[in-house]
């Protein structure tokens, strides 16, 4: 079948699936307080991205993500090949704890970590550290035991030292695996973002659906979780286009056919110069979005997190009827701004 | 006889490549679990001239490799002496180069970067190292090739291009370790002929390990046979077919056909076959060697 009939085909299920997500609640299948209809949550999603909330948090969601990602990654990898290279006897005494510790729920470590790096972003960072480690890290040893032997051979026969045997050879051949880690540990991070972020966060994506559900603002909180989703579908796809352009240079490998019969064109080293270029400017941009955050703390979040019925205060344009009190104190840990009538917010700015 | 290459040099007595008496040990543990030695190559004695192309044949496991990566300074001898223009040899140098069966191209660089790298070893400017390589990749018949990459090439292609690579900083010692036995039968052939053409314009001292000896002898001045348990150089048989080889002219000749004969007794641990057969240009093959084998 031609191309747009076949795209028409594959997405048949996702079309059904939100032509029932708009009647639905509609038609009252589905009580519209616990699931607006689709174009409900859309209208809201493009709200809240015109006044600047989900943007702002995304950028805060993205340097913690961003920020651990390069943590992990910078530990993980010389710690890989530390065990699979340099000191291979030290293998056997230490796999058996650390496959132990790889398993342990990081849900569960987080209070761990708030007790060592209590609330603030180094906690956060430092899980979303911890869940990138492992993929790259078990993905960087076997790199490097599924290496040609002989590419090291060919190397070393040209009296190449022992550093740049490891910068020109190994990290190249190793590079494509331990990419596939990357892969996977920002997939993992993303999934750990929104939870981390559910406890003492100030700003992000996380917290932003959190304190939705938190005063039953169903459209905000639906709002926030489709742009989870889509945010990481996003990130997803990048990386993968990211992948197959600097290592366009490896056989073609799909078992299943590929999907595009164009091969993606070998990335050169100014493109990815450019790339790091960008992420820097990026990291450095979101770094400044979020001591902003922090720093307004207490009383700064609350502009992000007010509710979206309620009647038109601020700058961000929310608009709607009062919003209702939290009743609830265990629940709450994010201190005086919840006890604060909104409008004194206001006037105390 | 116009192209027959001189072999001696201005070497004269010394060889190019000398092994003394090299040894090698392994430790091992048997079946009992108790350590016992493994004697993998014993009083290997050899001698490379410069210039010549030296073949080393012998059955897997006789240790032909091993002794090919002390050569390259990749691996040492238990015991024994090793060295190149009277220098030990005492780990790897760019005055020896090595082209290894799977080819070991870097496949994140192009053809012409992969040419490259020994060059970037030596620390060459740019547009030296660009301009050399290319010329490699032309004597090896590639020069089209030169942004391509590794996985875009034939197996053929890409041991051309190991060649260009291990040629390309120069090395006094191209040391080949079955380079071809992962390559088909016709492209093989077809190399054998690059091979030799590129050797005489490079005049290089080649040593070249196989476990064929079709290969070995019509590629090679001399052929060392290897025989396994311990790994020890039998005999050194002159070949003494005229160049240039051709595949055309010589892999159907009598001469190629006895002379195969003689290295592959060599191999059976058989008595060596010394005598000439009188009634030479003339016969087939099968009559030359022994008469009931006549078909």
């Amino acid at each position: 079948m031609g191309l747009v009939k076949y795209w028409l085909y594959r997405s048949s299920g996702i079309a059904l699936f939100l032509l029932l997500w708009e009647i639905g609640p509609r038609r009252g299948w589905i009580d519209p307080e616990f699931a607006p209809a689709f174009s409900t949550v859309i209208g809201a999603t493009w709200r809240l991205c015109v006044d600047g909330t989900l943007p702002l948090n995304l950028l805060v969601s993205l340097w913690r993500g961003l920020a651990g990602l390069l943590a992990a990654t910078l530990i993980g990898i010389p710690a890989g090949f530390a065990i699979g290279r340099w000191w291979p006897a030290m293998a056997e005494p230490v796999e058996p704890l650390l496959r132990i510790l790889s398993q342990v729920n990081p849900f569960s470590l987080m209070p761990v970590f708030m007790l060592f790096f209590g609330i603030g972003e180094t906690a956060k960072v430092a899980v979303v550290a911890w869940v990138c480690f492992w993929p790259v890290f078990y993905q960087t040893i076997t790199a490097i035991r599924t290496l040609d032997p002989e590419l090291v051979k060919s190397a070393l026969a040209m009296g190449v030292p022992p550093f740049d045997a490891f910068r020109r050879v190994l990290l190249p051949a190793a590079a494509p695996t331990i990419f596939v880690g990357v892969r996977v540990a920002a997939s993992l991070t993303w999934f750990m973002l929104v939870a981390a972020e559910m406890i003492g966060a100030h700003a992000g994506l996380g917290r932003l659906l959190h304190n939705a559900a938190h005063v039953n603002d169903t459209n905000r909180m639906y709002a926030a979780g489709l742009f989870i989703i889509l945010a990481g579908v996003l990130l997803n796809r990048s990386l993968r286009r990211l992948e197959s352009g600097i290592f366009a240079w490896r056989d073609s490998q799909s078992l299943f056919g590929s999907h595009s019969p164009r091969r993606a064109r070998q990335w050169r080293r100014p493109a990815l110069f450019r790339l790091v270029l960008c992420l820097a400017i990026l990291m450095v941009a979101a770094g400044m979005a979020v001591q902003r955050v922090n720093r307004q703390g207490e009383g700064g979040g609350e502009r992000f997190l007010r509710p979206m019925n309620h009647g038109g205060h601020g700058a961000h344009g929310a608009h709607g009827s009062k919003p209702r009190p939290i009743t609830d104190p265990d629940l709450d840990m994010s201190g005086p701004e919840w006890t604060m009538d909104p409008d004194e917010t206001e006037q105390r700015k | 006889m116009s192209a027959y290459h001189k072999h001696d040099g201005g070497g004269g007595i010394a060889g190019k490549i000398v092994a003394r008496d090299i040894g090698q040990v392994y430790q091992v543990k048997n079946a009992n679990g108790a350590s016992e030695e493994f004697v993998a190559l014993k009083d290997v004695n050899l001698e490379v001239r410069r210039g010549e192309f030296l073949a080393i044949v012998g059955p897997s496991g006789c240790g032909k490799s091993t002794f090919l990566d002390m050569i390259a300074g990749l691996a040492h001898p238990s015991s024994g002496e090793l060295s190149i223009d009277d220098r030990p040899i005492t780990g790897p140098a760019l005055d020896r180069g090595i082209v290894l069966q799977g080819y070991a191209l870097f496949p994140w660089r192009t053809v012409r970067e992969n040419v490259e790298f020994g060059l970037e070893i030596k620390k060459l400017p740019k547009g030296e190292r660009r301009e050399i390589a290319l010329r490699y990749l032309e004597l090896v018949g590639l020069a089209d090739f030169a942004e391509r990459y590794p996985h875009e090439l034939s197996g053929g292609m890409k041991q051309r291009v190991a060649i260009a690579r291990a040629l390309a900083y120069d090395p006094e010692v191209l040391l080949m370790d079955e380079p071809f036995a992962a390559v088909d039968a016709q492209t093989r052939e077809n190399l054998h002929e690059e091979l030799l053409r590129i050797w005489e314009e490079t005049h290089k001292t080649i040593i070249f390990v196989t476990h064929s000896i079709d290969e070995a002898v019509f590629l090679a001045d001399r052929v060392a046979v290897m025989t396994v348990n311990p790994g020890t150089i039998k005999e050194i048989v002159d070949i003494h077919l005229p160049r240039p080889r051709s595949n055309a002219a010589i892999r159907s000749s009598v001469e190629f056909g006895w002379i195969r004969h003689k290295v592959w007794e060599l191999l059976q641990n058989g008595e060596p076959v010394v005598a000439v057969p009188q009634r030479l240009p003339a016969q087939n093959v099968a009559e030359a060697i022994s008469p009931s084998a006549a078909l």
